[in-house]
């Protein structure tokens, strides 16, 4: 059957492409990786607590890489991530802000249970669909 | 023309059974993928498209419901044409589900829109929810698959052009279920744009179905001539009777029109009979049932 072969076909694709999965489409990971350097942006009055930075660390640890910092305002920084100048930006945000659909807010380090929406959570913030390296950070925030 | 006639009997029960179980499967597939979707656009179209999937399967039950039905005073003709009508809301509904489909997917290629999909815990395990929605995705293809099979002959033995839309759609939710699956794999690859370019190429085959669809229920509405299951073209069985009519009687002009799955023709231009043809003469191998009425115009008299 037909059908039947092409979905065959599709998940062996799937299962064989599994392995690595998720890359980043603007290779965060690999250039991190590379340059031994994560740039993480800090807004101004929202420096990482200690469970952020924390994770922070082993992160570091994991990708051989060194945190270089940059402060400033929560536009500007957003905006740099967007445009691919930072790795990481490091804030308060909240479900509801115009910013949820152009950047990926990850889990708030150390809680149990998911936020209201307009409530301010401190966490990262990465650039949108760079999935490698927020499974990469995310997964050590979550530890 | 009331009931259904007892050639096809069986085979309109079946089809109806087929129908609760597309609603039955498709909703338990709405809840799973309602639950696995994220912030995912992808997986959000996979679930409207599902939703607009159920029209047609819907339409054809209440169309079943009205059929079967006996002449009233207002309805003098009886229900045969319920089925025209379902079959245009079930062609619309998909049409609509390709232009969604490329809409979404256009405007995500336009956009340059990178969909991030992040991982997540699932019994305490840190899953990649990628993972999860092709398991949703999965899940999604089996049923469509399965039961578009086995509509797509039963349609053709009732002539019913609803549950032939019926298994297009169901081809259609397969084919999005699989490309939702390309998309999420080339997601994880790295390529924000394979999810979107894989949908559209999927929408514009779901809108060439739904237009044609669209074309042949408009025909039947406006008393055209029978058409095929799947194409434009007028039907080979109208041809048949069109041709057998005319050697039974030369000279005469044949017109046939469609009714829901039966054909109504008029013979013009000779009195009628005082016996009609026996069965078998006017439809050879079409089936009997098919054609429902046979009416005869008189040739005009030159006083008229």
């Amino acid at each position: 059957m037909r059908c039947s072969s092409i979905i065959v076909a599709a998940l062996g694709a799937a299962l064989l492409a599994g392995c690595g999965m998720p890359r980043d489409p603007d290779g965060t990971s690999e250039r991190v990786r590379a340059s031994r350097v994560i740039r993480l942006g800090e807004i101004v009055g929202a420096e990482p607590d200690a469970q952020a930075s924390a994770a922070l660390a082993r992160v570091a640890r994991l990708t051989g890489a060194q945190v270089e910092r940059r402060q400033g305002h929560g536009e500007e920084m957003l905006e740099a991530l967007q445009a691919g100048e930072l790795d990481l930006v490091y804030g308060r945000f909240a479900d509801d802000s115009p910013w949820a659909a152009e950047v990926y807010f990850g889990e708030q380090p150390g809680r149990i249970g998911n936020p209201g929406k307009s409530e301010r959570v401190p966490r990262f913030a990465f650039r949108n669909g760079e999935n490698g390296w927020i499974a990469t950070v995310e997964n050590e925030v979550a530890r | 023309m009331s009931g259904i006639p007892a050639a096809i009997e069986v085979d309109f029960a079946y089809g109806r059974r087929l129908e609760w179980w597309t609603l039955a499967w498709m909703s338990t597939i709405i809840a799973v993928m309602y639950f696995t979707m994220g912030a995912s656009k992808a997986m959000q179209s996979a679930l409207i498209e599902d939703f607009l999937s159920l029209v047609p399967a819907m339409t054809f039950l209440v169309a079943g419901h009205f059929e079967p039905k006996k002449p009233t005073s207002r309805f003098p003709f009886g229900f045969a044409r319920v089925n025209s009508l379902a079959f245009l809301v079930a062609a619309v509904a998909l049409t609509l589900v390709g232009l969604f489909v490329a809409w979404e997917a256009a405007s995500a290629l336009l956009a340059q829109e990178h969909p991030t999909v992040p991982p997540i815990e699932i019994f305490g395990q840190r899953v990649w929810l990628g993972w999860l929605m092709i398991a949703a995705l999965v899940y999604s293809i089996v049923p469509p698959v399965i039961l578009g099979h086995r509509k797509l002959p039963v349609a053709r033995r009732l002539r019913d052009k609803v549950l032939h839309t019926d298994a297009l759609m169901q081809k259609a939710d397969w084919q999005t279920g699989l490309t939702g699956i390309v998309g999420i794999v080339g997601i994880g690859m790295g390529y924000w744009w394979a999810d979107s370019a894989a949908g559209l190429l999927i929408a514009l085959s779901i809108l060439k179905d739904g237009i044609s669809n669209i074309r042949t229920a408009s025909a039947e509405l406006l008393d055209g001539a029978p058409r095929e299951m799947d194409s434009a073209a007028i039907s080979h069985e109208a041809e048949t009777v069109i041709a057998k009519a005319q050697e039974c009687w030369p000279g005469s002009t044949v017109r046939l029109r469609e009714s829901g799955r039966y054909m109504i023709a008029v013979v013009e231009g000779v009195e009628p009979p005082a016996q009609i043809p026996p069965h078998g003469e006017l439809t050879g191998k079409v089936p009997d049932w098919r054609l429902a009425r046979l009416t005869f115009e008189p040739p005009q008299s030159d006083e008229a």
